[in-house]
């Protein structure tokens, strides 16, 4: 592994200020991103994924704002506080202007590609003609130029006919090949770092295969990176080389995906793994997690996991584990935030076991631990 | 192709709809209170035999049923029939009368759009800042006040009180300026149209105003926050571009539905509108003919108003449908 990420995040918060409190929707996570590779970043609805990745285009909606912690990309700094002569926190002068964010960043340097191609384009104008802007926009190309390297890009992501279907508008798209224009934008702006929100989610399971491994093709001709946002283990497992699990905010677990799925190490990851199929069990195995994840505004203290976690003893509602090196995985760091391991060394082995909190389960009413990622 | 197909066959589409509305317009007329004949007798001494001379005239000795397939058959070679009060010919008449009342619709339109529009992009985009809360007074304002009242208020003001503009009557820009006494050159008479129109236009414009602007404002908002203005951002597009171009465009879909529907109202404004500002157009004309018992003037204006609303929402159907890709003309691709 390269010694400069690409991506650095470190201690990232972002929250959401509504009527009903704050949102602590991105709660101090970290992580990197390094040349060439697939990160994923796995949790249910609500654990902060989407507001995570949108953070580092600095494209959070309001009432949401990113308030703590930094994003550094090749160098340049997305943003970072200081403390300043009056002792509060302000933005560092390093940090790149909006304009710059805009021009430099978005679409050329990172790309996005979302998890809706129904809406994602606008259905108004032609395929080809959104394509074309954004690359007239992101690479500094003439209409014609821009044209040319459209028709290109959807050929290569396999649109049959592509000078034909430039001219379409996207109501005469199936969903998948709708996807693999949302794919062809973000490749054709040329930029090192892709960020993909739940891209097979909306789509059928022959056509979630299809896709992912046009984009593991489309990764090693490349050698883009990715961010590969997401609820599903199982699309981790075929396509990421390292994962990092979001809970409630918080990164919870952190390795490279064979030791994350050999070697699992928190107990939430687990329940993620019990829930999805896999070769080796049948249907009958499967096992939901149990409980629905608490609101982000009040979050459990302790492990935030405590409520709905099998292991939880009672130290667990005490402690607040950081994310922290249990293992190696060859030379690389297996991080994670459960005090059982010995690296935390807070008594969990003495502690008395509890049990799950049944109203924390019987809640299902007032599911939306959203912090704001599927808000309208 | 496809479109001009389309445009056909909602042309089509329109027979039985124009056929059903001279059938109610000509029942309502003729079984409505009132005789036409006495009234035009009021005052003469007459007899039994005069009335029945009258009557064959008329027709009025036929059979219902009949009268209808005759009026028909006239209608068909744009025949209207007579009106009884002015003696002349109706279609005539409605000829004389129909161009102001489109100029006042039109421009009450025109008024309506190029106010709301913007309006409702800026209160969209700066949603509950000042401007916002000022659009929402103006549409609550527009929405709640008839126009015969709007428009008495700005002959008060501005006609009566601050005497900057005419409160009655129309210049015609088809008419040559010689037509009018003191007018000087084309100029000087399209001047005049527009000091004519100002008024009349503002009142019967700002009920469309103020629902356009509305839906304006919900449309923006809600294509606004769309997953292609995400994906927009995301990508760099100047936040200017977004507003006016990918946000915009989709949001101006459902106008050209509104404009379309409210054109019933526009019309019945117009008769209220040209009433106020004694304008001589199709709106005086059937406010007339109905205080005259006229009833073949009262059906050649209600017929050529309800397909004038027929023709506008077919217009505004075939914009739809060419200006949103989606439409696919009622067959399947
Ligand atoms: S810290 Fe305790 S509650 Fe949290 S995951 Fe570990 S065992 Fe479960």
């Amino acid at each position: 592994m390269s010694s400069e990420p690409l991506l650095r995040v470190e201690n990232l918060k972002t929250q959401f200020f509504t009527e009903t409190g704050t949102v602590r929707a991105v709660d101090g996570i970290s992580f990197e991103v390094y040349e060439g590779e697939i990160v994923g970043l796995v949790g249910e609805s609500g654990a902060g994924k989407s507001v995570a990745s949108m953070s580092l285009l600095r494209l959070v909606e309001s009432p949401g704002e990113i308030v703590d912690g930094e994003i550094t990309y090749k160098g340049e700094t997305i943003f970072g506080l200081e403390e300043g002569p009056d002792g509060d926190l302000r933005e560092r002068d390093d940090v790149l202007s909006n304009e710059e964010i805009r021009t430099r960043i978005r679409g050329n340097e990172i790309a996005v590609i979302f998890q809706d191609p129904m809406e994602s384009l606008n259905p108004v104008f032609t395929v080809g003609g959104q394509l074309r802007e954004f690359i007239e926009l992101n690479r500094g190309l003439s209409e014609d130029e821009a044209r040319l390297e459209a028709v290109d890009m959807l050929r290569e992501v396999g649109i049959p006919d592509p000078e034909k279907r430039y001219d379409e508008y996207p109501h005469q798209f199936s969903g998948g090949m709708r996807q693999r224009v949302l794919i062809a934008m973000a490749l054709a702006c040329e930029p090192s770092l892709i960020i993909a929100d739940e891209p097979t989610t909306a789509l059928d399971v022959t056509v979630e295969g299809q896709i992912i491994d046009l984009v593991d093709e489309l990764q090693q001709k490349y050698g883009t990176s990715f961010i590969w946002v997401t609820h599903d283990l199982g699309v981790v497992a075929e396509i990421c080389d390292r994962v990092n699990v979001m809970y409630l905010g918080e990164i919870v677990e952190q390795a490279p995906v064979d030791e994350l799925f050999y070697d699992t190490k928190h107990p939430y990851t687990d329940a993620l793994l019990d829930s999805i199929p896999r070769p080796d069990r049948t249907v009958e195995d499967l096992e939901p997690i149990e409980g629905v994840m608490p609101e982000a505004i009040n979050p459990p203290s302790g492990c935030r996991f405590h409520p709905r976690c099998p292991d939880a003893r009672e130290v667990c509602r005490r402690v607040h584990p950081e994310n922290r090196r249990v293992a190696f995985a060859g030379d690389e760091p297996h991080r994670a935030a459960c005090v059982k391991h010995d690296a935390f060394d807070v008594g969990y082995d003495e502690s008395v076991p509890i049990d799950p909190e049944p109203e924390l389960m019987a809640d299902a009413g007032s599911a939306s631990a959203d912090g704001g990622e599927d808000r309208e | 192709m496809k479109l001009l197909k389309y445009a056909l066959f909602r042309l089509l589409q329109a027979i039985p709809v124009l056929i059903g509305i001279s059938i109610i317009t000509f029942l309502l007329a003729n079984l409505g209170p009132g005789d036409p004949v006495s009234l035009m007798l009021q005052g003469q001494e007459h007899d039994e035999e005069l009335v029945r001379a009258i009557e064959q005239r008329y027709g009025l000795d036929k059979p219902l049923h009949e009268r209808y397939v005759t009026y028909m058959a006239g209608l068909l070679q744009g025949d209207f029939g007579q009106s009884i009060y002015y003696q002349r010919p109706v279609s005539d008449l409605m000829m004389d009368r129909i161009g102001p009342t489109l100029l006042l619709v039109l421009s009450a339109y025109a008024f309506a759009l190029v106010t709301a529009i913007p309006l409702g992009v800026v209160a969209a985009n700066r949603r509950n800042e000042p401007t916002d809360h000022l659009s929402r007074i103006v549409a609550l304002v527009g929405v709640s006040t008839p126009s015969f009242w709007i428009g008495i208020v700005l002959i008060l003001i501005f006609a009566v009180k601050l005497g900057w503009l005419p409160s009655s009557g129309l210049v015609y820009p088809w008419r040559p300026p010689d037509a009018y006494r003191g007018i000087d050159g084309h100029l000087e008479l399209f001047q005049q149209t527009i000091r004519h129109l100002l008024l009349p236009m503002i009142a019967l414009g700002t009920l469309q105003m103020a629902t356009i602007m509305r839906v304006e404002r919900t449309q923006m908002i809600e294509s606004l926050q769309g997953e292609y203005v995400k994906l927009a951002r995301a990508y760099g597009v100047p936040e200017r571009t977004i507003l006016r171009k990918h946000a915009f465009q989709v949001a101006q879909l459902p106008i050209i539905t509104i404009v379309g529907l409210n054109l019933s109202t526009a019309l019945g404004g117009a008769v209220l509108t040209e009433t106020v500002f004694n304008i001589n157009g199709m709106g005086l004309l059937f406010v007339n003919a109905i205080q005259r018992n006229d009833y073949q003037l009262v059906m050649g204006v209600t017929i050529v108003l309800g397909t004038l609303f027929v023709i506008g929402v077919i217009i505004t159907d075939i914009s739809y449908a060419y200006v949103d890709p989606r439409v696919t003309y009622g067959e399947s691709e």
